[in-house]
């Protein structure tokens, strides 16, 4: 096992009667893009602001890199953060700001915060109460990236951000995972998500419902099959890795497969085959599916 | 009935409920508090052999006039109540309305919630005109509680009914001011930095009226001074009134002018284009404390250094006037003013700096309390700097503030009696200045423990042991209250510095209480979650 850059332990956060976060346990490796993903009000913004120290636990404990969480004197040296809404000082400008969060921070590589300034089309000679909310988030994102801090704390960081910036994002990310950066990444743009993360987990009302790498979400899902026949179709019941099979007209089927398709393959071909669709469900599919069950 | 969707209503109604909502405590403490302090010092006048020849006496010390205002019928109870409480009662009023006035307005539209209010039907200056109708509503009420009280406890009614008249008349006014300047600046901190500076020239303009015969004159361009120029249990003039209120309407016509003549979110005084970095103090947390700092401190400077340089000038006239009425400095200290001499003076004259300097601090911890509520300091605290350090880079510098503002008290002072020739001397100028120290520490403490256990009420609360404190020793003296209950108020305890000398115990007392209201408050913040 490699280096743990963020771990929780059974975390949980009490609103009063709600459980915003519930019994949280997860391990992010050191190097990995991770997604955090769920429904509004899932408790998403609640885990960060602990593993911020902003707020604390009800019970369980958070590390970053092995210190604790809640000491942020030392934690924070390891680590760049994007909130959720970004709110500057108004009167001070773009580039006052992240002059002194370089200066506050875990520290600042120049350069790269001008190429990320570029990059970004930001104006920074502006006072930050003239920026729209996109140009907020970008301040923050590029004060963050530019620290080169080993791990990443983002959330939402791209909900203002339009789709030529938010390729810049991506590749700002990209940057960073070559880097040996680790980046743990709240995100509802799924597109984004399924681009850049390595691993995500889905959190649902509090609680974990799923963490598992992209491609293994993919093969937790299965690839759904619907064919038609010249004459009467053949009964694919029993036929191994079929699944869920149902009739579709009269001379119709739909079915679902799992497992190796050879057996499958094998009973459309003595039967005739007029025609014959395959789909593999978009991560969107699997993600709202994660989503939908008893939503908050 | 199959429609969906609400039979549409004009959204006035809606509109003042909201404002409503947002002002309602803070009216119906106001309230209470004007008509419940001029109803004691009615009541207890009767309760009590006040010598008129002493108190008239008293009263036309130049010193106590500019400070008071001119006193008109102090032989009746309803006339010494003006006299005591009636400044002190407008200024609470004008603080209270022009600062909601702000919060309701620019605050809000500032919060970007006025985005959401005006995409219905509600146009800006119609959102602006409710709210300051539903505002200027709480000083007319004000004044009529005040009235109410007044003769409910005994005092005459055309003389009450005027004084509640002239008390809501400036509120008003500031209701007024406090929508203009939210009309005119681009954020909350400036309009309330501009209606402070108005409040502030009045107040000066005011007591230069009141204390020096020959500029009399000048009360009619103070909203202050209008209200005194009306002379409720005397001469009972409504006229001033009238000038007072029209120049409210008039504001408030410019007001909803402005209003309409601006986006939502805008300002009439745009905020600058660009402009190239100033990256001075933004080396380190208290190196950014201070820069935020240095702004507001600038002002109030200004404010206080005007007051007191004034306070200084009209040295010259009292002395005058002692030499010649040797009498009155008897008289005086028989009722509990060291005002004999010029360091008395001084030292009645400096403990009111522990009122500014400590709403300062205040300020201050409270403009921590916004930056956490408006989500700015999660950026900040991202970085490797923990609650506690920022905390102690923000009360360090509005200690560091307050110390300055105390200083520039005490010079301005000195030199304005040094130009009136009345021979205090530097040092006995600064010690009366910062003798007021403790009292600005307790409001430090008080609003580091509210930040830490209430973050809503910090300014409240911070400002409590100075402008509470003085209100209460007011009224604990007017009322000659037994003495335990003048002691609670930390100025009973602040000895007359220059004119004695300091009194070393009560400060560390004072100083000890602030440390561990500072220290309870810090655990607090250190552990509680934070709005950001
Ligand atoms: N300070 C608070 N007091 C009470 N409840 C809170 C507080 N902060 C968050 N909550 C509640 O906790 C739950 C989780 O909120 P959180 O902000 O973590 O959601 P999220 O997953 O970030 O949602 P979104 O996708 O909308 O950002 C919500 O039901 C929210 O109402
Ligand atoms: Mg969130």
């Amino acid at each position: 096992m490699g280096i743990t850059a963020l771990r929780t332990e059974n975390l949980s956060k009490r609103y009063g009667r709600l459980l915003a976060v519930d019994d949280l346990t997860l391990d992010v490796a050191a190097g990995e893009v991770f997604g955090f993903l769920g429904p509004n009000g899932a408790g998403k913004s609640t885990t960060i602001r602990m593993l911020l120290g902003l707020a604390r636990p009800t019970t369980g404990q958070a590390w970053i890199f092995d210190t604790d969480a809640a000491d942020v004197a030392v934690a924070h040296r390891r680590l760049a953060h994007v909130p959720a809404d970004v709110a500057l000082w108004p009167r001070m400008t773009g580039a006052e700001i992240l002059d002194l969060l370089g200066r506050v921070g875990p520290g600042v590589d120049a350069a790269y915060r001008d190429e990320l300034v570029e990059r970004f089309a930001l104006d920074v000679s502006k006072p930050a109460g003239t920026y729209s909310t996109g140009n907020r988030q970008k301040i923050a994102l590029v004060a963050a990236f530019s620290t080169r801090a080993p791990l990443l704390v983002l959330d939402e960081p791209t909900s203002g951000l339009d789709p030529l910036m938010e390729r810049e994002f991506r590749h700002a990310v990209g940057a960073a995972r070559d880097n040996g950066q680790t980046v743990f990444l709240s995100s509802h743009q799924l597109a984004e998500v399924e681009a850049v993360c390595d691993r995500v987990a889905i959190l649902r009302a509090g609680k974990l419902v799923e963490v598992a790498s992209v491609a293994a979400l993919r093969r937790l899902h299965r690839t759904e099959v619907s064919a038609t026949f010249t004459g009467t179709p053949p009964d694919l019941g029993g036929v191994p890795g079929i699944d869920d099979l149902h009739r579709d007209g009269p001379v119709g089927v739909r079915f679902t497969l799992d497992g190796s398709p050879a057996a499958a393959l094998h009973a459309l071909a003595d039967a005739e085959v007029a025609t014959i669709a395959v789909r593999e469900p978009s991560l969107e599919e699997i993600f709202l599916a994660y989503y939908g069950q008893d939503a908050r | 009935m199959s429609t969906a969707t609400l039979p549409s209503r004009p959204p006035g109604p809606a509109l003042a409920a909201l404002a409503l909502r947002q002002i309602r405590r803070g009216a119906v403490s106001v309230t209470a508090g004007c008509a419940g302090m001029s109803a004691l010092v009615v009541t207890m006048y009767h309760d009590q052999a006040l010598d008129p020849a002493a108190l008239e006496a008293l009263a036309r010390n130049p010193a106590i006039r500019t400070l008071f205002g001119e006193p008109v019928a102090l032989d009746d109870p309803g006339g010494f109540t003006v006299w005591r409480t009636g400044a002190i009662l407008a200024v609470l009023l004008a603080v209270w309305s022009s600062l909601a006035a702000t919060r309701i307005l620019r605050g809000e539209e500032d919060a970007g919630r006025w985005h959401l209010l005006l995409s219905g039907r509600t146009t800006l200056t119609g959102a602006v005109r409710a709210h300051l109708g539903v505002l200027a509503a709480v000083p007319l009420a004000a004044g009529a509680a005040v009235a109410a009280a007044m003769i409910a406890a005994g005092a005459s009614a055309g003389g009450s009914l005027l004084h509640g008249a002239g008390l809501a008349a400036a509120g008003f006014f500031f209701v007024a001011v406090g929508g203009l300047t939210a009309q005119l600046f681009p954020s909350r901190s400036a309009a309330n930095g501009a209606a402070a500076a108005v409040m502030v020239l009045g107040l000066l303009t005011r007591m230069v009226g009141d204390g020096l015969t020959e500029l009399a004159w000048l009360r009619w361009l103070s909203p202050f001074g209008l209200v005194a120029l009306t002379r409720p249990f005397g001469a009972d003039r409504w006229l001033p009134l009238g000038v007072l209120a029209v120049a409210a309407l008039l504001l408030l016509a410019l007001t909803a002018w402005l209003a309409a003549r601006r986006d939502v979110g805008g300002a009439i005084i745009a905020t600058a284009g660009g402009r190239p970095a100033r990256t001075t103090l933004l080396g380190s947390v208290t190196a950014f404390a201070v820069r935020r700092t240095l702004r507001p401190l600038a002002g109030w400077v200004a404010g206080v250094a005007a007051y007191y340089l004034l306070i200084g000038l009209v040295t010259r006239s009292m002395t005058d006037f002692l030499t010649a009425n040797p009498q009155f400095t008897e008289m005086a200290a028989q009722a509990g003013f060291t005002l004999g001499t010029v360091e008395g003076y001084a030292a009645t004259l400096f403990a009111l700096l522990a009122i500014p300097a400590g709403v300062f601090v205040a300020a201050r911890l409270a403009a921590l309390a916004a930056d956490e509520t408006a989500h700015r300091l999660a950026l900040l605290l991202a970085a490797p700097v923990t609650r506690t350090r920022l905390l102690a880079a923000e009360a360090a510098t509005a200690t560091g503030a307050a110390l300055v503002l105390i200083t520039v008290a005490g010079v301005a002072l000195w030199a304005g009696s040094a130009v009136a020739g009345a021979g205090l001397t530097l040092g006995d100028a600064l010690a009366g200045a910062l003798n007021v120290v403790p009292i600005v520490l307790l409001c430090l403490g008080a609003a580091v423990l509210a930040l830490g256990w209430m973050p809503r009420i910090v300014a409240g609360v911070g400002a409590l042991p100075a402008a509470g404190g003085f209100l209460w020793q007011v009224v604990a003296d007017s009322i000659d209250a037994p003495a335990w209950i003048g002691v609670l108020s930390p100025f009973a305890h602040l000895a007359a510095v220059p004119a004695s000398s300091p009194g070393w115990r009560a400060a560390i007392v004072m100083t000890g209480v602030a440390a561990a209201a500072a220290l309870v408050g810090a655990v607090g913040y250190r552990r509680r979650d934070l709005r950001t």
